[in-house]
């Protein structure tokens, strides 16, 4: 089957410009703050973000414990690294809940467009079978005109 | 015979989907009432209590102004334990009370991020039992068009057998 290449797909419009409106107002339209806590969130939720963590935690324990550095600024059992860790903690927390947040917001706003939508779907078709009950009318009298014809003509 | 006329149904002309966008945009900046969807309604303004304080409180954690209030506060603590004068240095370096505080506010992060996150699952849980019930009505719908397609087709049908029965 020929592929049609030429349309962007779903993925390629999420990098440009988005179709569907609660996309448009949501991410088109996202104020300074909801940029900047997206980017955030998609951040430290990153593979990126995991392994330089990893490579920071493995150079810090190295350079506090082996003998050959004399400069050692937090020695075992690492005190000043967990608080590291809590203020990473401390803030992934509520990146987390802002994260949330935006989802929560979105899913509200793409229940009001289903909403919206289907209403219209249904005004639509409730058309639809209005149209064809007429169609049926006018199909039925093209029959009865037929059979009077029948009759008329005695056969 | 004329030519065949596109008809757009009344409910998806371009100003009804307009007057839907204008809606949308006026839901996205708005207050959390007055929503159309039904399991919106369940979810924001039959909250009980419990759950619009939940709410709230992963509102107000999630928040730039909760996050820069505590970036503040970090570095005020840092700075009067490290160079503060005129007063006593209450937790000099390593910090050691300053990390049991974020640690207590971790620990209080993580149940609200759950309390939060299991009311987005009830609100999916709303959300699907609803959009069955509306699956039955498109059905229905779909059920009826098809019933009245085949009445149609079934009348075209002796239609044609009336006109066979013509003499040529």
């Amino acid at each position: 089957m020929a592929v049609d290449t030429s349309a962007p797909t779903a993925r390629q419009r999420v990098a440009r410009q988005h179709k569907h409106p609660v996309n448009q107002l949501f991410h088109d339209e996202a104020t300074f703050g909801e940029r900047v806590a997206d980017k955030a969130s998609s951040g430290i939720g990153s593979w990126w973000f995991l392994g330089i963590q990893s490579v920071f935690i493995a150079i810090w324990i190295v350079l506090n414990s082996i003998e050959f550095f004399t400069h050692k600024w937090d020695v075992y059992p690492f005190i000043l690294l967990n608080l590291a860790f809590t203020i990473q903690a401390a803030f992934t927390g509520p990146v987390l809940l802002l994260s949330g947040n935006r989802q929560a917001q979105k899913d509200r706003l793409r229940l009001e467009h289903t909403a919206e939508v289907a209403e219209a779907a249904e005004k639509a078709t409730l058309e639809i079978l209005e149209e064809i009950e007429r169609n049926t009318e006018a199909t039925l009298q093209v029959l009865e005109r037929l059979r009077q014809r029948r009759v008329a003509r005695g056969t | 015979m004329s030519q065949p006329v596109t008809h757009i149904p009344e409910a998806l002309r371009d100003e009804v989907k307009a007057l839907i966008h204008l809606r949308l945009r006026q839901a996205h900046r708005g207050p959390e009432e007055d929503h159309k969807h039904p399991a919106n309604q369940a979810h924001y303004e039959e909250a009980t209590r419990g759950e619009r304080l939940a709410d709230q409180l992963a509102a107000a954690m999630g928040s730039w102004p909760f996050i820069i209030a505590q970036s503040c506060l970090m570095i005020a603590w840092v700075y009067f334990n490290v160079w503060g004068i005129f007063i006593a240095h209450w937790d000099p370096y390593p910090f050691i009370l300053l990390n049991l505080v974020l640690s207590f506010q971790a620990t209080y992060a993580g149940p609200i991020v759950l309390l939060a996150g299991n009311r987005q699952s009830q609100k999916d849980r709303i959300t699907l039992e609803h959009a069955a019930d509306e699956s039955d009505k498109g059905e229905e719908h779909i059920i009826k068009i098809l019933t009245e397609i085949k009445k149609n087709t079934e009348l075209t049908l002796q239609i044609l057998s009336e006109l066979e029965a013509e003499p040529a």
